[in-house]
């Protein structure tokens, strides 16, 4: 069997806290023991809220920040035990996609410079075809190559977010972490940029890592989901499973939040409160201060991401009722099927 | 429906430009029952937010309001800002997306609550602030003497929302306008702020207009829906009806863009394109341009809003689309 391409092992970074007046506070566990391993050409995402260390986890994927303890594997091979230049060339294997296409173009970059700036960076293609593959890569995600000329500031955020693309695609990566890649655009934007994010990873085996809070992109993009709570995972498996019968009890009420399933749900499902502070995370299981079903185990043993089924971090997980089936609005039903049906996508860009 | 607590008739808001007027709103009417939730759905530049400003008369520099706005049966369009101050916070009251925004930093949750109180129920400082602590405390904030005493750095995002609904909802208003209210919040948050505001509309008999651009949480806390569509009304109907037999491309488009907890569909529904100019509309429906069903008239002329089903609005020529599904099969 061949290496995953990317594997964490019990991967662990703490940031220091401070004061407004820079006295130590003590230090938040962002990524608290975190092991997952991503199969090549698969989708995983990792779901959770804020503070949960997702993004940081995303960043620690791709070695833009290092670990305090733990490995991170990529296909087979220990990235810290690399030499900086040994890196520097493992670089164009990964890439990151950030959220807000506002911020992640540099504006005095036309969109040919800002494409072109990771080809030359890695040695890819000589000057001379520069231009050929700029355009190629800009047809890839849906833009007409005679925008190459432009400015960031002319497009729409969906276009750039399509240009970012192009320039994660640059150098040839084998893996993507994208961080929100689809959060800041509108619903119907977001769903070409899904839609092009879809068809890339299928067509060209990518590895993708997708860090999102929302539960109904990542049930429609991802193979496998991991659930954060805290800094830890508290839930990983087929996302298919997981949604279906999801074991820890914060993976439910995340979904039983997730709003369009009709008011009938009733407060009963509702968390209470605000996540407890990373600086003092309760002792224990995390989220045992807002869990219902929490007991005296719960504060006083960190539960095992144990496997029945797929993996949950619930002491209780073996006694807890199978979670209620949840139902959403399918109103609509074959009419609106059929009607939708027109919206055919002619992958043509904005 | 001489009880509406809120009537936009005609609703236009312009703003003089470099390049010249600019029409963010163009027409639009709705009107909202008292204990009822509007929903005003869209995406961005659709005119849901200036909407709600120009309800409110908090229209930044140079914003103009054509056609009618009628609270409670009284015109508010013509009000000088010192009426229109008069009405906000007592009678009508918003709710913003970013409250750490829209709270002053420099008081305290209790202090803030309290002047609305001071000013519309002429309370003394005492009487407003004890009834803040309620007013906190019924908005479900735990330990609300101690919160009222802390200023808005000290609390959660949820909680700033929670202050801001007690601010709202202190002087009992006859509308409470809602914009994009939990989404800077995550999901399990939003989910009981949400819950919060129905309970208080029950409760009060608040009507609320609730702008968003997410259609699940319009499909759990919409009575009514506005469709929104750069500048325009493109559909409007009772919730229930709007979900089951949308009639507007737009809205069915929309349907299917958002992709679904139960996953199915390989593909999402695309909407191409994107949002025309508001510069330079186009002659005709505005939708026309990203339509799979447009035709030569929808280039050229604006559909008006017709009712097609009782109480269900759609601005389309090519309605019933039903039609094109009978010839297709």
């Amino acid at each position: 069997m061949t290496a995953p391409m990317l594997e964490l092992r019990d991967v662990v970074r703490a940031f220091p806290v401070r004061d407004a007046l820079g006295r130590s506070k003590g230090a938040v566990r962002a990524v608290d023991g975190v092991s997952l391993s991503v199969p090549r050409g698969s989708v995983l995402a990792i779901v959770g809220e804020s503070g949960c260390g997702k993004s940081t986890l995303g960043r620690l994927a791709l070695r833009l920040i290092e670990p305090d303890s733990g490995q991170i594997l990529f296909e087979g091979e220990d990235l810290r035990s690399l030499s900086p230049a040994a890196l520097r060339a493992r670089r164009r294997d990964m890439q990151l996609i950030f959220q807000d296409p506002f911020a992640s173009l540099d504006p005095r970059m036309t969109v040919e410079q800002a494409v072109a700036e990771p080809l030359r960076l890695h040695g890819i293609v000589p000057r001379a075809k520069e231009r050929d593959r700029v355009a190629e890569l800009l047809s890839r995600v849906g833009l007409r190559p005679e925008l190459a000329r432009r400015w960031p500031h002319e497009f729409s955020g969906g276009q750039r977010q399509r240009i970012a693309i192009a320039r994660a695609l640059a150098s040839g990566p084998r893996l993507i972490v994208g961080d929100e890649p689809v959060s800041a655009l509108d619903v119907s934007v977001q769903a070409q940029v899904i839609n092009l994010l879809q068809d890339l990873i299928r067509e060209l085996g990518l590895t993708f890592v997708l860090i999102s809070h929302d539960l109904g992109v990542v049930r429609h993009i991802a193979d496998r989901v991991a659930v954060m709570y805290l800094g830890r995972i508290v839930e990983e498996g087929p996302t298919a499973e997981v949604f279906s019968n999801p074991k820890h009890p914060y993976t439910r009420a995340l979904l039983a939040a997730v709003p369009g399933q009709g008011h009938t749900k009733g407060a009963a499902a509702l968390l209470e409160g605000d996540a407890p502070s990373p600086i003092d995370p309760p002792s224990g299981c995390r989220f045992r201060t807002r869990c219902p079903h929490a007991e005296a185990i719960c504060a006083a043993q960190i539960p095992p991401l144990a496997d029945h089924g797929h993996r949950a971090a619930c002491h209780r997980q073996a006694e807890l009722p199978p979670a209620a089936a949840r139902h959403e609005r399918d109103a609509g039903g074959e009419r609106l099927k059929r009607l939708q049906a027109f919206f055919s996508d002619q992958r043509t860009g904005e | 429906m001489a009880d509406n607590v809120l009537e936009l008739r005609d609703v236009t808001v312009s703003f003089p430009t470099d390049r010249g007027l600019l029409r963010p709103v163009d027409g639009i009417s709705f009107a909202v029952a008292p204990g009822r939730t509007t929903a005003v759905v869209g995406e961005s530049g659709c005119g849901k937010s200036v909407t709600a400003l120009a309800i409110m008369g908090l229209l930044p520099g140079g914003g103009r309001i054509g056609g009618s706005i009628r609270l409670a049966g009284r015109e508010v369009s013509t009000l000088t800002p010192e009426e229109w101050r008069g009405k906000r916070g007592g009678e009508m009251a918003m709710v913003f997306q970013e409250p750490m925004t829209s709270l002053n930093p420099a008081f305290t949750a209790g202090e803030q609550v309290a002047e609305a109180l001071r000013i519309h129920q002429k309370l003394d400082p005492k009487a407003a602030f004890d009834r803040a602590v309620e007013m906190l405390a019924r908005v479900r904030i735990p330990d609300a003497a101690r919160r009222a005493r802390q200023y808005p750095h000290q609390l959660s995002g949820g909680m700033r929302q929670r202050v801001m609904i007690a601010m709202a909802l202190a002087c009992k208003p006859r509308l409470l306008i809602a914009d994009e209210p939990t989404t800077a919040l995550d999901v399990t948050v939003q989910a009981q702020i949400l819950a919060l505001i129905d309970e208080l509309k029950r409760e009060t008999g608040t009507a609320v207009v609730l702008i968003t651009h997410d259609l699940g949480v319009v499909a759990d806390h919409a009575d009514d829906v506005v469709v929104m569509y750069a500048g325009r009304v493109a559909e409007r109907a009772p919730a229930e009806q709007l979900f089951a037999t949308p009639q507007h491309p737009y809205t069915i488009g929309l349907l299917g863009a958002a992709p679904k907890l139960e996953g199915g569909a390989a593909r999402l529904a695309s909407i191409e394109g994107t949002v025309p100019d508001l510069m330079h509309p186009p002659p005709g429906c505005r939708f026309a341009a990203r339509c799979p069903f447009a035709v030569a008239k929808c280039r050229e002329e604006a559909p008006p809003l017709g009712e097609v089903l009782p109480g269900h609005h759609v601005a389309c020529w090519r309605e019933p689309l039903d039609t094109l599904l009978e010839n297709a099969a």
